[in-house]
């Protein structure tokens, strides 16, 4: 299974990596904004992405929209610190799977990609 | 901005250092307001914020703070350009977290960072001044409101 990780904060990323990986990964990729995302999206269709939406060049939300372009089954899930419900609910309602917000709880994160494979 | 609006600040700094540790022993005390914003420590991540609210959400910490930091979110780094990435992260997680109350209005932008004790000019709004310390495991970061 192929990952591809999207946020602008490298510790962010470290972190989603080392909290997924188990058996199930043989790939991850990082991204650091959308552009990059939608450029290595469309080279490798990994099979789960985790998406921030706050970022330079190419937000989330745009990036979202981009990659279900290249791909409409694509499983996206969003990991953002923006809070409020209509944010959530934009996303939902252009494709993602999930929406978690941080501070990230593993337990959480772990569950919501579990959920992702099986969906 | 009022001081009721503060303690939405409040409540999202307590959220974050409850996260990162089991039993989390960070005390905030006032007085918060401040004739200019700061202090600035060696690092400050400045989330500029617009819409609803016009200024800055800043987080600013010695060197200290983000290696433990770093090292509770098990993050082996622990150079300049790791602790210029936390700092701006957890500007950003603040500031973002506080559109729970404020709405989506809350427009906030990608973080800036700074090292050293400066103060960018743009940080002046011409509203009032919060610093709010985040007292943890012997250092204080703050987290430092300016928004009108």
């Amino acid at each position: 299974m192929k990952l591809l990780i999207v946020d602008d904060s490298s510790v962010v990323r470290l972190a989603i990596q080392r909290d997924l990986e188990n058996g199930h990964i043989a790939e991850v990729d990082q991204a650091a904004d959308g552009e990059e995302a939608v450029r290595l999206y469309q080279e490798k269709l990994h099979d789960v992405i985790t998406l921030d939406i706050t970022m330079p060049r190419m937000d989330g939300l745009t990036c979202l929209e981009n990659l279900l372009k290249i791909n409409p089954e694509a499983k996206i899930l969003i990991i953002s610190a923006l809070r409020d419900r209509a944010t959530a609910l934009i996303a939902l309602k252009r494709g993602a799977r999930g929406f978690l917000c941080k501070p990230l709880n593993p337990d959480e994160l772990r569950e919501a990609f579990e959920l992702l494979l099986t969906d | 901005m009022n001081d009721q609006d503060i303690r939405i600040f409040i409540t999202m700094a307590r959220r974050y250092f409850e996260a990162l540790e089991p039993k989390p022993t960070l005390v905030i005390e006032p007085p918060f307001l401040r004739d200019e914003l700061g202090p600035l420590l060696e690092y400050t991540g400045i989330i500029p914020v617009s819409g609803r609210c016009e200024g800055a959400v800043c987080f600013t910490a010695n060197g200290d703070m983000l290696e433990t930091i770093l090292a509770l979110l098990k993050d082996d780094r622990r150079d300049d350009a790791a602790k210029r990435d936390l700092v701006g992260e957890i500007a950003n997680t603040l500031s973002g977290n506080a559109r729970e109350e404020f709405g989506s209005d809350f427009r906030i932008s990608v973080p800036n960072v700074i090292v050293g004790p400066r103060l960018s000019a743009d940080l002046r709004t011409g509203g009032r001044n919060y610093a709010i310390p985040l007292n943890w495991r012997s250092e204080t970061a703050y987290l430092l409101v300016s928004l009108k």
